[in-house]
């Protein structure tokens, strides 16, 4: 009797510990959303104190959970451009937060022929690498070549720079001229980022962001690598030959972590970003964060899977009914409510844009349903989509649009893949692709289009029909001429349904109160490099 | 005459002469079957990994180069040897092996240097998570043993069951939530803090949370065997014997009890070090611990192979020692095994 | 002869049923694994009932996510607005299968193998000693990545192949131990005498006699891979978002903030997890010493 007393108490205390260690944290902080705040910002104050008792460092962290960057040098500013490599490269110009807007950084001046096809860049004098080296046109001349040979380079570039028929430099001043108009072309300079040609020269462009260079990078911006420690962090010391005025933050730390809400609450990133839900309603409830919500083309979008230029095609996909259909089974409305921010989109313009042509996707499930058997798709056959956003928010989304296309009777698979884009065309085994794509124009959205996109022809099988009116949109100069250029290519987008937009999603940076952020600074889309005025960034 | 052979006490170390020298050829025997064993292992992944239809010129270069530039691609496909037979370019690359060469990531990282940064966090993980698992379960589950029925045994088997029982990761999250969040005492995130000034407090404060996250899982396991097998030798004849002669009952515990106990322990333990391994991926994922395990998960969901094989290879070399270790105790302990090989 | 076999295998027949009776009531007695028993079937049960009454586990309501629990939901919805309380019922079902389904495989695999090479010992028993030597220093990892490579989809039917062959080895080991001493014993030499079939001999003779540690290894494995499926959801290498399993659901605890603001997304489908892996430990505890020959 004593020995089943004993048992049953044993089994009730195991109970009791279960449930008290899995129920306890969580309803705690849900049922009492004040003490959790009150606690974090406790938390948070005596991570305030270390900070000042640290001598004066910003803390800053690198994501490294979704494969974008590794843990074990600092990633090339050619591919994706994060808030510690702005910080080390410069560009020729520099952008405002609209991204469009540019001012002279690296280069003196900039003039443009009336044309449009002729740039003269006339670089400052006395440039320094951070090694001491002169930061020459010879530099800049270098890294405009090389990044068109490049593995790693953002296709932003590579589109663009596929525009220069020459690139001549005479002593500090370089003559570039384009084939045809390229209206972003500034822009794009604003964002590409000047290597040091004595430094990289030796290494083979296919593989050089991962050369030993991006361990201790040479750089040309306000900072530089001080140590690296792989998988932990790299810290950053003011670049000495950096002519500018010097900044106020002597020192920044930069974490490699697997998320930024961790990171945040346990007081490592003073400025993170996300368009996440997760992520924005964490920061929001943090009372120590400032948050920036940044209005940006941040396009979440479907891309049908056609065709390679090499005839290899995806059959079930070439009607262009099977596609209506598909994406008119989709609640995008319903969808948007999982972003924070999400303004829905029917074609790269949003509705917002003067050029918007008025044209809705609509949701009609029984609509849909009629013309997908009109069409004679074959029911049997399990469509497949392919996603790479690991974040909850996305594998959600895809959650509830596999849902949505198992409502028209089919067998849905969705894959979350490495690489959405490259996935498509080198195996065809997807039909449909889920991707987001931070732009800062709407141009950019068109340029996928374009059959001479070394990327996209592989899925849209290098269909020419949209290649003039982008080089009008790209040519156009005025905002007729622009509105003309969209009209067509919206018109020319709703009739091919390659690619179909749902929302734009908008970005929230959060700085916290450790750092005074001078007044009148804007944040831009933190994917890109702006002015934020960093010099003069103060810890308090 | 069997009451008799049990009742002497030390059995490992009393073997004659001739059997010495039978273990001998034993564990020479198995140490040499290792080597087969891993090349088997090696090609069975290599060959996997790389019929899987991945082709590293798609991970090496992006696809705008690959068609702008098909020339150089080809070119580099050819130096990298791709366009070779695999059988051939597993032959090289498991010559490159051995001669020291791990290799290089596909975004071109040095393996060797990944390894030798990561693979002593992950040792440090696992070793000390190892170490306190063995020492709190063996500790835990001798004194269940010896005061059974006691408070210790009630705490410890309550412990078990839920060490058992909770996933892991889970295990984990909520330690982090609740010492690094919202208690602020222990970082969230990797190994070295920027700011430490002490790395002795320094590792203590990273490695505190995960090796306590593994050591509740390993714990559970080891307290169980080490009370059952100790409450066995202690109900055995010899133990009697030895309490019969008026031995104090301490010795009687330790001399005794604790040495012939342990011998079925250290097996077990040997047995969890796979599993310790297996955990330390998970618990390096929760912890953002720059580890090995961390490292082959990324390796594995980006495709990367040849860190995926060295990593595999690594750990299947580990959890071959493991195997050959736990036939050397087996043999010890019952040369029937032994003289059936 | 006939008659003389027949009267024994009467004796047998009575004496085993005596010992079931037994044995039934010494189960009884051990009150936790009497629970652990009943939570196993209960839980079983309603998982299964709500898998065939087809409960609704996967319309999303966009405008009802993350609810708190409350009397339509009584679990509360996840992140996209389905009801909790039947996806962790569906879930139960996808996670008990692949349990049970797993141990049940893959000790059923490492008996047979256990018992061949045991009992002929020789190259046999090399030859599987080096597999399952091979298949033990295989990472699980490594495999589950090969397999989603190859077949190019993260299915139920990949998780249960690598189950089943990375699980077989410890019961293998066990029973060819077993069998190893086993076949030395006088019965089995006996039968040799007599001229008995191998297979005979190692399945009818001697498989009896490992019976019980094979059952209890069935059972602690049942939580075992149970466990294991949900650590493999959690590096995202578990079976498609698509199949609530029970690991898949736990999911969501990968995020702070769900974590911290919406306890009940995380806490029932762990809750399932930890309680349905607790009874079955103690169902298992009970059989082994019920079963346990040495008390007998």
């Amino acid at each position: 009797m004593k020995k089943i007393f004993k048992r049953t108490l044993t089994l009730l205390l195991a109970l009791a510990m279960t449930v008290s260690l899995l129920a306890g944290c969580g309803s705690s902080s849900g049922s009492s959303d004040t003490t959790a705040a009150a606690e974090e910002t406790a938390a948070a104050d005596s991570g305030t104190e270390t900070t000042s008792t640290s001598d004066g460092v910003l803390k800053l962290a690198v994501t490294t959970g979704d494969g974008s960057s590794s843990d074990d040098k600092i990633s090339t500013p050619w591919y994706n451009r994060t808030f510690a490599t702005n910080l080390m490269f410069r560009s020729l110009l520099i952008a405002d937060s609209t991204l469009t807007e540019t001012s002279p950084d690296l280069a003196e001046s900039v003039e443009i022929s009336d044309d449009a096809l002729t740039y003269t860049i006339t670089m400052k004098e006395g440039l320094k690498w951070s090694d001491g080296e002169d930061l020459t046109a010879e530099d800049v001349v270098w890294s405009i070549e090389t990044a068109q040979q490049a593995a790693q380079v953002n296709s932003i570039y590579t589109t663009a720079f596929s525009y220069i028929e020459s690139l001549t430099y005479e002593d500090n001043v370089i003559t570039m001229v384009l084939t045809s108009p390229y209206s972003d072309m500034s822009a794009i300079l604003a964002q590409f980022a000047i290597l040091p040609k004595h430094s990289l020269e030796d290494a083979d462009p296919l593989s050089m962001e991962s050369d030993d260079f991006w361990t201790d990078p040479v750089c040309s911006g306000m900072y530089c690598v001080d140590e690296l420690n792989v998988g932990n962090y790299f810290t950053m010391k003011i670049n000495e030959n950096y002519e500018g005025d010097a900044p106020k933050i002597q020192s920044i730390q930069v974490s490699f972590v697997s998320d930024y809400v961790t990171a945040a609450q346990s007081g490592i990133a003073d400025y993170v970003f996300g368009n996440d839900t997760n992520l924005v309603e964490a920061l929001d409830a943090m009372d120590n964060y400032t948050g920036y919500s940044i209005d940006q083309l941040f396009y979440k979008y479907f891309i049908f899977n056609m065709s390679g230029t090499d005839g290899n095609e995806n059959e079930a996909m070439q009607s262009v009914e099977v596609r209506k259909a598909l994406m008119e089974a989709i609640d995008r409305a319903a969808l948007a409510a999982l972003y924070p921010s999400a303004a829905l989109l029917d074609s790269g313009v949003p509705r917002t844009d003067d050029a918007y042509d008025g044209f809705e996707w609509t949701y009609d499930l029984d609509q849909a349903k009629a013309d997908l058997e009109a069409s004679g798709y074959d029911m049997s056959r399990t469509l497949r989509i392919c996603y790479y956003n690991n974040d909850q928010t996305s594998v959600d989304l895809i959650n509830a649009v596999v849902y949505y296309l198992e409502q028209l009777g089919l067998t849905v698979e969705a894959t979350l893949s490495n690489d959405g884009t490259t996935d498509l065309f080198t195996t065809r085994d997807y039909d449909i692709g889920f991707k987001g794509k931070s732009a800062f124009s709407i141009s950019e959205w068109y340029t996928e289009y374009l059959s001479t996109d070394s990327l996209f022809c592989g899925i849209f099988g290098g269909d020419s029909d949209f290649d003039e009116p982008v080089a009008a949109l790209q040519a156009a100069t005025d905002t007729e001429s622009r509105n003309e250029a969209l009209a067509t290519l919206q018109a020319l987008e709703e009739e091919k349904v390659y690619k179909v937009p749902m929302f734009t999603v908008g970005v929230n940076v959060y700085v916290s109160d450790n750092v005074k952020v001078p007044d009148g600074v804007e944040f831009c889309n933190p994917y890109y490099s702006c002015d934020l005025d960093f010099a003069n960034w103060e810890l308090n | 005459m069997f009451k008799i052979l049990a009742s002497l006490p030390p059995l490992i170390f009393s073997y004659p002469k001739r059997s010495e020298k039978n273990m001998v050829k034993y564990i020479v025997k198995k140490l040499l079957m290792m080597i087969p064993m891993l090349l088997v292992i090696s090609f069975i992944v290599y060959m996997g990994l790389r019929a899987t239809g991945v082709d590293p010129i798609n991970f090496l270069v992006s696809p705008e180069v690959l068609s702008a530039n098909a020339e150089n691609v080809e070119a580099l496909r050819e130096s990298l040897g791709l366009n070779d037979p695999l059988v051939v370019q597993y032959v090289r690359w498991l010559g490159d092996i051995l001669h020291g060469d791990l290799g290089y990531s596909l975004d071109g990282t040095s393996i060797s240097a990944t390894i030798a940064t990561r693979l002593p966090y992950t040792l440090e993980l696992a070793g000390y998570s190892l170490l306190f698992s063995t020492i709190i379960g063996i500790g835990i589950g001798i004194i269940s043993a010896i005061r059974q029925n006691g408070i210790v045994d009630y705490i410890g088997r309550v412990l078990a069951v839920i060490g058992q029982a909770v996933p892991q990761f889970l295990v984990g999250i909520l330690l982090i939530e609740i010492f690094a969040i919202k208690l602020g005492w222990f970082p969230t995130a990797n190994r070295v803090d920027p700011n430490a000034t002490n790395a002795f407090v320094d590792a203590f404060r990273h490695l505190f949370l995960p090796v306590v996250t593994l050591t509740i899982g390993m714990v559970a396991v080891l307290m169980r065997y080490a009370r059952n097998t100790m409450l066995d030798v202690l109900n055995s004849d010899y133990i009697k014997t030895a309490r019969s002669k008026g031995i104090p009952e301490w010795k009687v515990y330790m001399k005794h009890g604790f040495r012939n106990a342990m011998k079925p322990v250290l097996v077990i333990l040997l047995f969890r070090i796979p599993g310790l391994i297996g955990g330390s991926v998970v618990i390096e994922t929760v912890f953002s611990y720059p580890g090995i395990g961390i490292t082959m998960t990324n390796a594995i969901t980006s495709g990367d192979y040849p860190v995926v094989l060295v990593t595999t290879l690594i750990i299947a070399a580990t959890m071959l020692i493991c195997s050959f270790l736990v036939d050397v105790f087996n043999a010890l302990l019952d040369p029937r095994v032994r003289l059936g090989e | 002869m006939n008659e003389a076999t027949v009267s024994i295998k009467d004796q047998n027949k009575a004496a085993s049923s005596s010992r079931l009776k037994k044995n039934i009531r010494k189960f009884a007695n051990n009150k936790l694994a009497v629970l652990g028993l009943v939570i196993v079937a209960v839980m079983t049960i309603a998982c299964v009932v709500a898998f065939i009454a087809g409960v609704d586990y996967r319309t999303p309501d966009l405008t009802a996510t993350r609810t708190a629990p409350d009397s339509s939901h009584l679990f509360g919805t996840d992140t996209i607005g389905r009801d909790l309380l039947a996806r962790v019922l569906v879930g139960g079902c996808y996670s008990i299968f692949i349990g049970l389904f797993s141990a049940v495989v893959s000790n059923g695999l490492g008996a047979i193998l256990g018992a061949v090479a045991g009992y002929f010992g020789g190259w046999v028993d090399s030859v599987l000693v080096r597999i399952s030597e091979i298949f033990q220093a295989f990472p699980q990892l490594v495999l589950v990545m090969m397999l989603i490579a190859i077949f190019n989809t993260r299915g139920l039917g990949n998780l249960l192949f690598i189950f089943v062959i990375t699980g077989w080895m410890t019961t293998f080991r066990m029973v060819r131990n077993e069998y190893m001493t086993l076949k030395n014993e006088t019965y089995v030499k006996v039968c040799e005498a007599f001229g008995m079939k191998s297979s005979n001999i190692m399945f009818k003779q001697i498989l009896p006699n490992v019976m019980t540690p094979i059952i209890v290894s069935v059972t602690t494995n049942v939580a075992y891979f149970i466990l294991q499926e949900a650590s493999l959801s959690f590096i995202g290498l578990g079976v498609a978002d698509s199949t609530p399993t029970w690991g898949n659901i736990l999911n969501a605890a990968k995020s702070l903030t769900v974590v911290q603001n919406q306890w009940w997304i995380w806490v029932f489908p762990g809750a399932a997890i930890s309680l349905f892996v607790l009874a079955i430990n103690f169902l298992g505890d009970g059989l082994r010493d019920v079963l346990d020959a040495k008390q007998q």
